[in-house]
This record gives structure tokens, C-alpha cells and sequence, in this order.
């Protein structure tokens, strides 16, 4: 049982720091980044390999480590309804915010080559 | 190194870089120009938290940190709903 224990916990613990280190990158991003809809880029890259990966990686560890007590099985349940959830509703809280910012002009989008959908609202084909 | 060790050393050892993100996303949070790029640093705070008190759990040995994790990710969602509703109809639901 130990060796099992142990092979879950190093790949926990690699999912973990993975996620760390997204998250540190998509806390740049979105710091760094010019206008809004570049920003919901880094935003995503924060919720999908910042929270999904490492809540699935406590959920190892929550099953391997033996000196937590029975209710292992309780955090490792709850983390992976957590990440399961968090898989399921984060895109869509993204693109809500992103149509309704894109709709009201509530975002400038600033930096810009060319912008299809704008052009379209314009000329009435789309409301 | 036995098994309790390793586990609350390495987590021990990831928990700043957590807090610095949080950190940078509050900078974000303070400073955006527009009301979505507020919304999206309070997004990414929360998903970030909830992740926080999940490892918070492992290392304090302390099971009752999770269900504070599935709040706060809903919590998160049903703000991007309401303020998207609010943008586009200007009305808050019923």
C-alpha cells in the first residue's frame, strides 16, 4: 500500500506546482496584457491549468496520504466535485462576461486589426 | 523522510507562490480601467483562493477548509452571471 500511496502523492504534487506556476503566469498575463479581451486569455489559462489541474492534484494527495484520518475520502471527494464544477462553469462565466462587455461597449477594444463582429452589429444583420 | 514530511514540506514550499498571484490579481483588481476587467480579477482571486484553501486543508490536517472551496468557485459564477445580465439589459434579474 505504501508504494501506491507514494506514486499518488508524487503525481499530485507535480499537478499541484504545475498549477502554481500557470497561475503565477496567468497573474502576469493578466496584469501585462492590453485590453480586455486579450486579458479574458490569461484569465482562462488561470481557471483551467491554475484550478482545475491542482484541485485534482489535492484530490491525489487527499487519497494517499494515510496520516489524515477516514475523512481522506471527504477532502478527496469535495476537491474533485470542486474541480469537476469549476470544469463545467468556468467557460461558461468567461464567454457570458465576454458577450455582455462585447455587446454593451463596456470594453474598448483598443489595440485592434479588425473586429468582424462589430462591423456586422453595425450593418444590422446581427442584433 | 516518511510520508507527512514530504507532503507538508512540499506544500509548505508552494503556498508563497500562490500568494504572490493573488497579490498581482488584486493589482489588476485595483487598477482596471473597465468594469469586466474587475469582474475577471475577482474571478481569477476566487478560482485562485478556492485552490489556496484546498492545499490550506492538506497541510493543516484540517478537512472542514474544502466545502469553503465549492463556495467560493459558485460564488464566482453567479457573479460573472449577474454582472453579465446587467450589461446587457441594464437591469439586475428578477
Amino acid at each position: 500500500m505504501t508504494d501506491v500511496n507514494w506514486v499518488l502523492i508524487i503525481i499530485g504534487e507535480i499537478m499541484v506546482i504545475w498549477g502554481a506556476v500557470c497561475d503565477l503566469i496567468a497573474s502576469i498575463g493578466l496584469l501585462r496584457f492590453p485590453n480586455f479581451y486579450v486579458r479574458l486569455h490569461a484569465l482562462t489559462v488561470g481557471t483551467i491549468w491554475g484550478a482545475f489541474v491542482p484541485l485534482i492534484g489535492v484530490s491525489l494527495i487527499a487519497i494517499g496520504s494515510e496520516f489524515l484520518g477516514d475523512y481522506r475520502w471527504f477532502m478527496a471527494g469535495a476537491a474533485f466535485v470542486t474541480a469537476t464544477l469549476l470544469l463545467f462553469l468556468a467557460p461558461v462565466g468567461s464567454h457570458a462576461i465576454a458577450r455582455a462587455a462585447h455587446k454593451s461597449k463596456a470594453a474598448v477594444v483598443y489595440p485592434k486589426v479588425v473586429d468582424k463582429l462589430e462591423e456586422d452589429r453595425e450593418k444590422g444583420e446581427i442584433r | 523522510m516518511d510520508l507527512e514530511t514530504h507532503v507538508t514540506t512540499v506544500l509548505s514550499a508552494i503556498i508563497p507562490i500562490f500568494i504572490v498571484s493573488i497579490i498581482l490579481y488584486s493589482i489588476r483588481l485595483f487598477k482596471g480601467p473597465t468594469i469586466p476587467d474587475m469582474v475577471i480579477a475577482v474571478d481569477a482571486i476566487s478560482y485562485d483562493l478556492a485552490v489556496f484553501l484546498a492545499v490550506l486543508a492538506i497541510v493543516f490536517k484540517s478537512p472542514i477548509l474544502i466545502p469553503c472551496a465549492i463556495i467560493l468557485m459558485l460564488w464566482a459564477y453567479a457573479l460573472d452571471i449577474y454582472v453579465a445580465k446587467y450589461l446587457e439589459a441594464k437591469e439586475y434579474g428578477d
